[in-house]
């Protein structure tokens, strides 16, 4: 029901909006998520803003005293902070080889789920489980009932093949974390992997085998490549989460050197004690511009989603 | 006809979400006629007694209902230290000890409950024990009540002891307890008990006891009392520390990096150590009722190396936040809370019979005759370990900040402690060398002071 318009020569005009709209139409489309941006707006952008500024201050409550401006001596201190050079440190390792572990392990049994067996409903109901528990509960299991000294599943078994007992979470705390987070994402994983399994095209694999290919080499050639979407979002989707970690640190060793990554250390430098909320205020701006930095690096250069959904 | 009917459905969702949002506003104004008051407490098993009692021996007759927040000790301090000096207005009641009481008191967080006590004859504020008072108060104002004391002490096996043919001294050394321990250990049974969790009132505590009688301080201190300079360098404190380390690598207890309180307690109450240096409170609960060691434990003071007494001394008490709009309800809990008439009935209802109700903290209690009977093994000891505390002179040299044994008593000592602790609890758990623990502490603690 458009008005026509008697076009000028040589050029043309599109239609208006119809008269019974005040506004165009790509207003009419963002109005209704203009309350949904407000409202992300108001609690992530002004709290990050504020953020900002308690950076450029040296507040800190305990012993109370009066906040005041200090411009980036508070980044300054931060280069020369061994402790949060090694809480960036932890945080990679206890980012990278679980996503990766929990990524390999989820694809092998998200192959073996792929085929119909006996029991197949009850086994994928038990294997999802680890995902569902609480990670303060995950922690305290691993902590007290596996890897405990003297209670401990993992050192009862040692010791009945002979050997010492290990002191896990005292000894070795960066791998003992890591395993529980393994043990909690490979469902996640395996459930990711399962729907690109299932959604992979039958009649290509027929044909490769038709052709006389091999298990392995269809699995390496086809399988593979028809995952990498899904593997990428498995990557994607661990990594954002385990950045954030900080439940099983809390519970299994509550910090120390090899177990504090970027956010407990932030918090042990603000209500855990430090009681210095500018100088915490400033470690977490660095992280978020590091973050923004890494994913946009990470989501336009090496990812195929958002390639696939130009194309799509 | 069907988008009108869609908009609808969606406004509606839009309304009831909105609605279920501002519902939901129980804090004060509900629960009984007196209305309610909110307490932060700490989660020791005693802590845990009155929180079940309340609702029969406070509400019932006042009511006043009590909403609890129990909470372990990290959790409870960030939590409190929140609420108070950062003006958190969510409780009435918090639990504090000496550490933070003068602190808090000094800056006006907390209310001054000299008035509260003078005036309510029930509650007898003369029956406190000098020492736990005086520890609470700053400038003769009492500015938390305590509802537990404690010092530390030595508890053993007699009958391992026995079985080795070994006895334990009247005021042993560390160095024979040291010595009792390493020949006492066995794979099945460990020599001894030491905490080894990281936190400045976790491992903290008990190795700080053992710096000071050792000759070591954290810091030095100027002639006005303020911080000088970092100690942790000089050979005092790194003797100190290697000879807790080797102890328990020697003869200590399995995961000693992750052992606070809880966990010495059950691999105690298990057999599975044949020593435990720790809070006197802890001989309460070997000697209850449902204990499996009860009546096998001797009790020795701490042991001392260079002074005296080395005894912490701690308490953990109710003080009222200033935000606190209900000071008057506040103090009635307080005063039930911590007063001779709770202690007279827990008795016969906590599940670990007299000698689990809260020592420590009156005179009262050690003329109570049941408690006598029940208590007899320890309740001297925890007498005398309470009043010998060296609070004001703890060691060898002039301590910065008010008075403390087992801590220093500044602001700062919380976050330098909790840092310094984590990197011991690592040499502890042999993954960081005992030179580069140290070096890491006097880095952090140079940070304090001028």
């Amino acid at each position: 029901m458009t008005t026509t318009v008697r076009p000028r020569i040589g050029r043309v005009i599109p239609p208006k909006a119809g008269r019974d709209s005040l506004l165009s139409e790509s207003w009419r489309r963002r109005l209704p998520l203009l309350p949904a941006l407000l409202f992300m707006i108001l609690l992530t952008q002004v709290p990050f803003v504020m953020s900002v500024y308690y950076s450029l201050t040296d507040w800190k409550i305990v012993p109370p005293g009066p906040r005041e401006y200090v411009g980036l001596d508070n980044y300054q201190h931060l280069l020369h902070d061994h402790f949060f050079g090694s809480a960036i440190w932890v945080s990679i390792q206890l980012t990278v080889f679980p996503v990766i572990v929990s990524l390999v392990l989820g694809t092998a049994i998200a192959v073996l789920l792929d085929r119909k067996f006996f029991g197949r409903g009850v086994v994928r109901t038990m294997l999802i489980t680890p995902f569902l528990l609480t990670p303060v509960v995950i922690g305290l299991i691993w902590k007290n009932q596996m890897f405990h000294g003297l209670y401990g599943v993992i050192n009862w078994v040692i010791e009945k093949l002979g050997g010492t007992p290990v002191e896990f979470v005292s000894e070795h705390p960066t791998l003992s974390i890591a395993i529980t987070l393994v043990w909690q994402w490979t469902p996640f994983m395996m459930l990711i992997m399962l729907a690109g399994l299932q959604s992979m095209p039958q009649d290509v694999v027929e044909a490769a085998k038709v052709d006389g290919a091999a298990p392995f080499g269809i699995f390496r050639q086809l399988t593979l490549g028809h995952l990498r979407p899904y593997m990428e979002l498995g990557v994607l989707l661990g990594s954002i989460y385990l950045i954030q970690l900080y439940d099983q640190i809390a519970v299994m060793t509550g910090g120390g050197p090899g177990s504090t990554n970027v956010p407990y250390y932030v918090y042990q430098r603000s209500i855990g004690g430090g009681w210095e909320f500018g100088q915490a205020s400033s470690y977490s701006i660095v992280v978020v511009i590091a973050s923004i930095v890494i994913a946009t690096f990470a989501l336009r250069v090496l990812s195929g989603l958002l390639k696939g959904e130009a194309a799509a | 006809m069907r988008r009108t009917v869609g908009a609808t459905l969606i406004a509606a969702l839009f309304v009831g979400l909105g609605v279920a949002g501002c519902g939901d506003d129980d804090d004060s104004g509900g629960g009984g006629s007196g209305g309610s008051i909110n307490v932060a407490m700490v989660d020791n098993p005693q802590m845990k007694d009155i929180a079940k009692l309340t609702p029969s021996l406070f509400t019932k007759k006042s009511g006043i209902k009590v909403n609890y927040t129990v909470l372990d000790e990290g959790t409870l301090r960030e939590v409190t230290t929140r609420d108070v000096a950062a003006g958190g207005r969510q409780f009435d009641v918090v639990m504090i000890g000496p550490f933070e009481a003068p602190q808090f008191g000094q800056n006006g967080f907390i209310t001054d409950l000299t008035k509260f006590s003078a005036s309510d004859s029930a509650y007898q504020v003369d029956d406190i024990i000098p020492a736990v008072r005086n520890a609470l108060s700053l400038d003769g104002k009492l500015y938390a009540a305590p509802f537990y004391g404690e010092s530390s002490f030595l508890m053993y096996r007699k009958d391992v002891l026995q079985k080795a043919g070994l006895t334990m001294p009247a005021q042993p050394t560390w160095a024979q307890v040291a010595d009792i321990a390493r020949k006492v250990n066995t794979p099945e049974m460990a020599g001894i008990c030491l905490r080894g969790k990281p936190g400045w009132g976790d491992l903290g505590a008990s190795f700080t006891t053992v710096l000071n009688t050792m000759g070591g301080t954290w810091w030095s201190a100027k002639p006005d009392g303020s911080v000088d300079t970092a100690m942790v360098d000089q050979p005092e404190f790194k003797n100190a520390l290697q000879f807790y380390v080797d102890l328990i690598k020697d003869a200590g207890e399995k995961d000693a990096a992750g052992a606070s309180f809880n966990e010495c307690l059950s691999q105690y109450k298990d057999g599975k150590v044949a020593m435990w240096y720790d809070a006197t409170v802890a001989a309460g609960l070997l000697e209850a009722d449902d204990s499996a060691v009860k009546g096998k434990n001797g009790y020795a003071p701490a042991p001392v190396d260079k002074t005296q007494a080395s005894g912490w001394l701690w308490s953990w008490a109710l003080a009222i936040p200033s935000t606190s709009t209900q000071a008057d309800k506040a103090w009635k809990f307080i005063s039930f809370a911590t007063g001779p008439q709770y202690l007279k009935e827990a008795g016969t209802k906590v599940p670990g019979g007299w000698a689990a109700i809260p020592p420590g903290t009156r005179k009262s209690t050690y003329q109570i005759p049941q408690y006598k009977k029940a208590a007899a093994a320890f309740a001297q000891p925890t007498l005398d370990s309470i009043s010998a505390a060296p609070i004001d002179n703890p060691g060898t040299t002039k301590r910065p900040g008010l008075p403390g044994v087992q801590y220093v008593g500044i602001p700062e000592f919380q976050d330098v402690g909790n840092q310094c602790t984590q990197q011991f609890s690592a040499v502890i758990a042999g993954r960081t060398p005992i030179d580069t623990a140290l070096s890491n502490c006097q880095d952090v603690a140079s940070g304090v002071g001028g």
